[in-house]
């Protein structure tokens, strides 16, 4: 009888460890998660920083680009009469 | 030998033990009882946390989804001076002070003073770059720690400011959209309340209390960053070059007053609000009145074409003048033109041509179409701060007020007002309340803003004789400068003068405008363009219909629109 209980009393607090050890590792992937999260936002931004035409307008200038003078619009019938 | 204690120390000792139990026990009482629920409370605080969980602000992205602004959080360096020191014991704030300054661009002794201010805990820079954390926090300096906090970002730098508007240091949304739906973006807070071990990490097995925050609405915008850069970057230009006192510009989608593009000159960074003056912050497109001088003569032709007090051929005997209430106006530079048709009068700007059409209309019905047409009241756009300039009572006019208003004196109005007036002439006759979010993210689903059709102004023939007038005027007439090679442009010039504080007007000052829209055949854009100021004075019309043309090319061009001319 003491035995058992000893037994069922040693299972509660192994139990209760590895619920405990669990609710760190939960706490440390969540973390993680909230962390790469951050980290993708900030990727992001950076992304629409790089493709901001006032930044791709200053680097096409570094560049030496120029815009065109004309620019010619095939309408719908000029493509269909080429088929 | 035996040692004998005597009956009266045994029971003295005895009283004393008594005693001692006796107030232990009553004290322990009293913890069991009455001060139960105190010892019971702060041993609670000491495990249990309680924080208020931060919503995320919403993100605003533009028609296409480019993102126009965002929020992430970024780490704030905190410092606790009496933990800086090094395995030793020894002190080491100036060494942590001349390690910080290079990579924050400070100086040591401010870090230094800082440091030795007394306060116990201090954040030293807030919202860091992370380049500039990363490289702090490899340093691993003792006494120095990192926080979390959220941060506004655009990555667009200053294009858009004035529409998107700043969030100020307390996470409210000033001006723009970022102040006109604060709420929205905003979102609601949460809470958390958990119980925490002595590390500050929360514990598995206990209270667990979650009220998740709610996150706030991701707006998405009707404007265009690609047509609002090459906006900016033609006002800024034009006011560079004429080194004019401000600007602004306004693009419209005639067909449902969706605002492609909006831009004022002064402007500012939103990254670096603190530096802008109160003037960069006011978004003259909304919330600057002017007098539009010549612009509106556009609006006293469509209101006498409705009425059907004039046709497009109907005309006058010009002789350089036109009096009324005992006020002589005159033509610019007082030109006599002779014959001329009410088409002529608007491809001319003649103000004497103003005044006869306005007294076949009459001041009560010019004044009906004035406030048909919008001016004097707010559009109604949803952005902060808007003003809705001044167009006087009827009971207040001047016999001579039918004159000069049917010229644009007189009568103060917007930049948007006189796009959202021009954009009717555009589609036809419909006034449409100019809006800026055409839809909301919500964690119910998406909502869509519908186009608000506020009144049918003039009629579908007005508005297509009208367009064929306007057109008249680029092709033959004051405003050819604003031509496009391909496309039919129909707009009109206007120069106004300045009003003073004394109630006369600013010597040899002027503001120089062109409103329009282009193809005329079928309009896919409104612009109007507004110079406070520029050098070139008279001539100032000149400069605003070339910022017409360079943002018509461009916005055309990025928006695939097909040539209406050969």
């Amino acid at each position: 009888m003491i035995v058992a209980c000893f037994l069922l009393v040693l299972l509660y607090l192994a139990q209760a460890t590895a619920v405990s050890a669990a609710g760190y590792e939960a706490q440390r992937l969540a973390a993680q998660r909230d962390e790469v999260r951050r980290q993708n936002a900030l990727l992001a931004i950076e992304s629409a920083r790089l493709d901001s035409p006032a930044r791709v307008e200053t680097e096409a200038q570094r560049l030496g680009l120029v815009r065109a003078a004309t620019i010619r619009v095939v309408g719908p019938e000029a493509v269909a009469a080429t088929r | 030998m035996t040692a004998t204690v005597s009956h009266t120390r045994l029971r003295v000792l005895f009283a004393l033990f008594a005693s001692a139990s006796l107030l232990l026990s009553t004290r322990l009482a009293y913890w069991q009882t009455v001060g139960r629920a105190d010892l019971l409370s702060r041993a609670t605080d000491q495990v249990h946390s309680d924080l208020a969980v931060a919503a995320q602000r919403g993100v605003i992205r533009d028609r296409s989804g480019a993102v126009l602004a965002t929020t992430v959080d970024l780490r704030s360096l905190y410092a606790i001076p009496a933990q800086m020191k090094d395995d030793a014991g020894n002190e080491t704030r100036s060494a942590v002070a001349v390690a910080l300054a290079p990579i924050l661009r400070e100086k040591v002794e401010v870090l230094r003073a800082a440091f030795d201010s007394g306060a116990e805990w201090l954040f030293v820079r807030r919202r860091l770059p992370e380049e500039t954390a990363a490289r702090i926090a490899a340093l691993h300096l003792a006494g120095l720690g990192f926080e979390m906090e959220p941060k506004r970002l655009y990555p667009n730098g200053a294009v858009g400011a004035q529409v998107l508007g700043f969030v100020n240091d307390d996470g409210l949304g000033q001006y723009g959209v970022e102040g006109r739906y604060d709420d929205a973006l905003a979102g609601t807070p949460g809470r958390l309340a958990v119980a925490r071990d002595p590390a500050n990490r929360e514990l598995a097995l206990g209270l667990r209390t979650a009220v998740p925050a709610k996150n706030g609405d991701e707006l998405w915008l009707t404007i265009d960053l690609a047509v609002q850069n090459a906006v900016e970057r033609e006002l800024a230009a034009v006011v560079d070059r004429e080194k004019a006192a401000g600007g602004a510009v306004v693009v419209l989608d005639p067909k449902d007053g969706a605002v492609i593009a909006i831009a004022s000159s002064p402007t500012y960074d939103p990254a670096r609000v603190g530096t802008a003056n109160a003037e960069a912050l006011r978004n003259r497109a909304i919330s600057w009145t002017y007098e539009p001088g010549s612009t509106m003569k556009a609006i006293t032709i469509a209101a006498a074409l409705d009425r059907g007090v004039v046709t497009p051929s109907t005309s006058y005997q010009d002789v350089g003048y036109a009096v009324i209430g005992g006020r002589t106006l005159c033509n610019a530079q007082c030109k006599v033109y002779g014959p001329t048709t009410v088409t002529q009068i608007l491809a001319r700007s003649q103000n004497a041509g103003a005044v006869f059409v306005a007294g076949k209309l009459g001041a009560s019905d010019l004044n009906s179409y004035l406030q048909a047409f919008g001016f004097g009241q707010r559009t109604g756009v949803d952005l902060a701060a808007e003003t809705g300039g001044i167009v006087r009572p009827l009971a207040e006019w001047y016999p001579v007020d039918l004159g000069t208003i049917s010229f644009g004196q007189g009568l103060s109005i917007t930049p948007l007002q006189l796009a959202a007036a021009y954009a009717a002439i555009a589609n036809g006759g419909t006034l449409y309340r100019p809006y800026v979010v055409t839809g909301r993210r919500a964690a119910d689903g998406e909502h869509r803003t519908a186009p608000v059709p506020v009144r049918r102004v003039i009629s579908e023939e007005t508005g297509a004789t009208l367009r064929t007038m306007l057109t008249t005027t680029v092709d033959n007439g004051i405003a050819n400068a604003a031509a496009l090679k391909g496309y039919s442009v129909a707009g009109k010039t206007g120069t106004a003068q300045i009003p003073s504080d004394e109630g006369r007007y600013v010597d040899d000052a002027y503001i120089s405008s062109f409103a329009g829209f282009v193809p005329a055949s079928d309009p896919r854009m409104v612009v109007v363009v507004v110079l406070e100021k520029p050098q070139s004075k008279l001539l100032g019309t000149v400069p605003a219909m070339n910022t017409f043309k360079a943002i018509a090319t461009d916005a055309l061009r990025y928006g695939r629109v097909q040539p209406d001319r050969p």
